[in-house]
């Protein structure tokens, strides 16, 4: 367990350095370079000269990094010339926002995909099984945008019953004024999670049910409900805990949409926001959040899983999965 | 190089042992409804939006006003857009652009993700360590910031986009592809081939990728699923081609803009377009995996 | 019926611990129906063992999961299972339930897949009290304890915590067995126990059967395609082909005068200690039949060296003396081509030496 947690960490470790020499390279990858990126569009080769001259950049390349990773741990993410505000303090208002639609959405999702997925590995090729794994796999297959717009035509422009903008304002309470607004949102993250969580379910399900260790169950005289929760669920959801984790990215890409459409004051929204205008130093610090938020929300799930599978503790810690 | 390179050829398995197994693959996929429908879907869709325009001509040209927003009726099945384009025409010519981007992502993102992965797993050790850490930070950061931050860097045109969508695509089969050369760079014959001197690339090219095709072709299916999404999903943005080129993300995007004036026929139709498509993929691709015998897994 | 009255062996006196007549099971599949097991009768007594041996799909397995009452749902039977006295056949499910573990137990092959992999040994072993017998936690894991002493387990105490991939494949095995048998059912099935172990473990675990089998007067059913494992270990062995009986017989009479064609060509593909350097093992050719179709001639017909026209005008009948039966034409006249010996294929598992 030690072995593993130790080699899983420095993993994590290791990836959390590349993200950061990714966006590092992202903002040197600019058109101008990080002076553009900083100044705007509208700087003019003599201020960008003095700009670069002013924040050491014209040191060279491994010195820029040091300087700004030192920087960026210590929580200077740099500053945004066109909202006129710091990085971080933009951050530290919506990242809150954000996850708390992730997190709502995805905790009705899973309240609803398991027992689903659990109900039609139990009913295996017959007829509901058949009619919900339709059901799935075109929502599986439908984009988070266009169900969006769906939602928001049925629920928002045709029904009246919902509204099709998310509560506003700035600080995170503001989100509770108005919790109908937060339906259609919510109901778009969790939908598209619910077709790829309940497929999941129902594989790892149906995959433990094969096992011959629930024949063995049976022979001993368990009946079916006994088997399925005494044995079945266990094995079959630790996995899910690991599904979480590499979900995260799938989730968030998911979360930038539903915002956008949404107008959901959150960090796909700041992101998508300032995408539209460049404002590069939001854009990396943005990216710089994500990605760490990723890293560690699956190394996280990763110390999950092992925590639950008892097999994980003794055998990966010789072979861990790369 | 080449007589030594031949020699290890003939160790990999026998080529009618390859035509018999592609014969069960085939025979496999075939006997798979749902496959076979997607694929009837996928020649359907072609044919829609490459062969469509010739025999239902449109304008698409010329904005026409007078004519926005029409409702679906006689001579325009689908109505019009807000600056006069007839709908049905529009579906057949964005759907052109969507299928020829995300055709070409998907064929840039396996390809190269195919020869990294390779090449991670054939050399192993540091240079995989190193090689799949990268791939894992890409992956750490969501697919949609990534594109949508490149998109913003590199302003697409029609082999930008192709470029940016692929850049951003291609770490899943580069971990797929790696897992499994992993296991093939033990075989018999890549060893053999190793002792007789061929150079790496040729093992990796001739031994290591070939082997993977079953792989290969099935996440290459998944990722034109994959890409239309993502050129839909960066269309819709506001961050894909600009106008006037038409494609169904782009096109849900002006729906989006009139979603509170009811006008339902600027909104279904791309978006199912792009499900249908997708839907079709999909079931084309879970078919394969099946008729390789892969892991159930994307 | 086709069991001869005056069963010989010492428990003749007492009813059978496990008695199959005339079963059959079908199963039924989306396109096409499998005749899986056709028409198979069988007596085993307390404290005695039978073999039932056959290639992959003969319906060993079927018959076995019959007799432990866990046939799957798209399973039609006719005939009858008794185990311990109760029918395992006909019975709804919630019946069914009540048998299971305490009138018949059963292992299978794969030790490692058997268990639970997150659930401590103690309580996989003692969960059949618990379910069948109502017995508290704690008598549960006090029983457990003795259990895995009995199928000797060294340190028994200690194991009881710990989770199964900590435990070897034969050690694992036994824990299985235990399980099997914490409720003393009147029979044991064993379906291929020892395929997925190595070749010591094999007779070690062989033995245990043996020795549980004395001291607990259980009735074993030892199903397996492999002729070595059933040599030492069983009185009667049943041979299977196509879903039949197609022999059966006290096992020495069977290795050493083997009727049917198919027991005969099934002896010359073992290894023997006798079998020389260099010399080819007999390989049996062709495949099995196909189950899902209905037979108009003798089924092994297709694969037998001795066929005649007879053999394929229809199907034979089971004959011969009390106590050995076969079903067979031709049958082979007892002076077989087969040395004879009765050692299990441990001996010599990569060639004479």
């Amino acid at each position: 367990m030690t072995r593993y947690l130790v080699r899983r960490v420095g993993q994590a470790v290791i990836v959390l350095l590349l993200v950061t020499i990714i966006v590092f390279g992202l903002l040197h990858l600019l058109p101008g370079g990080p002076a553009r990126a900083i100044l705007g569009t509208m700087a003019t080769p003599t201020s960008i000269k003095a700009f670069n001259q002013a924040n050491g950049l014209n040191h060279p390349i491994p010195v820029q990094y040091w300087d700004w990773l030192t920087k960026a741990l210590r929580g200077n993410l740099g500053y945004s010339y066109q909202q006129n505000q710091s990085v971080a303090s933009l951050l530290t208002q919506r990242v809150p926002k954000t996850a708390f639609l992730a997190g709502v959405s995805v905790l009705i999702a899973l309240l609803i995909a398991v027992p689903v997925g659990l109900y039609q590995a139990v009913r295996r090729s017959r007829f509901d099984d058949y009619l919900l794994t339709v059901a799935n796999f075109g929502l599986y297959s439908t984009p988070a945008f266009w169900l969006a717009l769906v939602l928001v035509d049925l629920f928002a422009v045709r029904m009246h019953v919902f509204p099709a903008e998310a509560p506003q304002g700035s600080n995170f309470s503001a989100i509770f004024s108005d919790p109908k607004g937060l339906v259609l949102p919510v109901a778009t993250i969790a939908l598209v999670s619910i077709a790829a969580f309940s497929r999941y379910v129902r594989s790892s399900v149906l995959d433990q049910l094969s096992q011959d260790y629930v024949r063995m169950a049976r022979s001993k005289g368990a009946g079916r409900r006994y088997v399925l929760t005494a044995h079945v669920l266990r094995n079959a959801l630790s996995p899910v805990v690991t599904l979480l984790g590499l979900s995260l990215p799938f989730i968030l890409s998911g979360t930038l949409i539903t915002e956008q459409v949404f107008n959901y004051p959150g960090v796909g929204l700041l992101f998508f926001t300032a995408c539209t205008v460049q404002d590069y130093p939001v854009l990396l610090g943005v990216i710089l959040v994500v990605g760490t938020a990723t890293v560690l929300g699956s190394l996280l799930a990763d110390i999950g899983y092992a925590v639950l599978d008892p097999r994980v503790r003794y055998v990966r810690a010789e072979a861990a999965p790369a | 190089m080449t007589s030594v390179g031949e020699v290890a050829a003939t160790l990999t398995p026998a080529a009618g042992a390859t035509q018999r197994r592609a014969r069960l693959v085939l025979d496999t996929f075939l006997a798979n409804r749902a496959a076979v429908a997607g694929l009837v879907l996928i020649v359907a869709l072609t044919l829609f939006c490459f062969i469509g325009p010739l025999l239902y001509h449109t304008n698409q040209v010329t904005t026409r006003l007078g004519l926005e927003h029409l409702a679906p009726g006689s001579g325009r099945p689908l109505g019009t857009d807000e600056v006069g384009y007839d709908q049905l025409g529009r579906l057949m010519v964005g759907g052109q652009t969507s299928l020829e981007v995300a055709f070409g992502a998907a064929a840039v993102a396996v390809l190269f993700g195919a020869a990294w992965g390779a090449t991670a797993g054939y050399f192993g050790g540091l240079v995989d360590g190193l090689m799949m850490r990268i791939v894992d930070a890409m992956l750490a950061i969501p697919a949609l910031f990534l594109l949508l931050i490149l998109a913003t860097i590199f302003r697409p045109n029609v082999g930008m986009l192709i470029l940016v969508v692929g850049l951003v695509a291609w770490l899943v089969p580069a971990r797929l592809v790696r897992g499994e050369s992993l296991s093939l760079r033990t075989r018999e014959y890549v060893l053999a081939a190793k002792t007789m001197g061929v150079r790496a690339p040729t093992i990796i090219r001739r031994h290591i990728i070939t082997n993977c095709i079953g792989t290969i072709l099935v996440n290459a299916t998944f990722q034109v699923a994959d890409a239309v999404l993502l050129v839909a999903a960066l269309s819709y943005l506001g961050l894909g081609i600009p106008p006037p080129a038409a494609n169904w993300g782009s096109m849900l995007s002006n729906g989006l803009d009139f979603s509170y004036s009811g006008y339902w026929w600027m909104i279904y139709p791309p978006g199912l377009a792009i499900v249908v498509t997708v839907v079709a993929f999909n079931l084309v691709g879970d078919g394969l995996r099946d008729a390789f015998g892969l892991a159930r897994r994307r | 019926m086709t069991t001869p009255p005056g069963d010989p062996g010492p428990a003749a006196a007492t009813a059978p611990a496990l008695e199959v007549d005339g079963l059959s099971v079908d199963i039924e599949l989306r396109r096409s129906t499998v005749h899986a097991v056709d028409g198979v009768s069988l007596q085993v007594h307390a404290g005695e063992s039978v073999g039932v041996v056959g290639e992959s799909g003969c319906g060993k397995s079927t018959l076995g999961l019959a007799v432990a009452g866990l046939l799957p749902e798209n399973t039609q039977t006719t005939g009858a299972v008794r185990a311990g006295g109760q029918p395992m056949t006909g019975v709804p499910d919630r019946e069914l339930r009540a048998l299971r573990g305490t009138k018949v137990g059963i292992v299978f092959q794969d030790p490692m897949t058997s268990l639970n992999p997150t659930k401590r040994i103690g309580v996989q072993v003692g969960e059949t009290l618990r379910l069948q017998r109502g017995v508290g936690k704690a008598a549960a894991r006090e029983a457990a304890a003795e259990m895995l002493d009995l199928v000797g387990l060294p340190r028994p105490r200690d194991q009881l915590d710990r989770y199964p991939h900590e435990l070897s494949g034969g050690m694992r095995q036994r824990v299985v067995i235990a399980s099997a048998l914490i409720c003393e059912p009147a029979v044991l099935v064993a379906d291929e126990p020892t395929t997925a172990l190595d070749v010591t473990t094999q007779s070690q675990i062989l033995e245990l059967f043996d020795d549980l089998r004395q001291r607990l007067g259980m009735a074993l059913l030892l199903i397996t395609h492999d002729m070595g494992v059933v040599a030492g270990h069983t009185d009667r062995v049943l041979v299977m082909y196509g879903g039949q009986e197609v022999e059966m017989g006290p096992t020495p009479d069977l290795f050493t005068a083997p009727r049917h064609r198919y027991t005969e060509a099934l002896l010359a593909s073992i290894l023997h200690l006798e079998t020389a350097r260099g010399q080819a093992l007999y390989a049996i050719s062709g495949r099995p039949p196909d189950l899902t179709a209905r037979f108009a001639e003798c089924r092994f017909a297709a694969r037998c060296h001795e066929a005649q026209a007879d053999c394929r005008a229809g199907q034979p009948t089971l004959t011969g003396p009390d106590g050995h039966e076969y079903r067979c034409l031709h049958p082979a006249d007892g002076t077989t081509r087969v040395p004879l010996t009765a050692a299990p294929r441990t001996a010599a598992a990569g060639g004479t030496p």
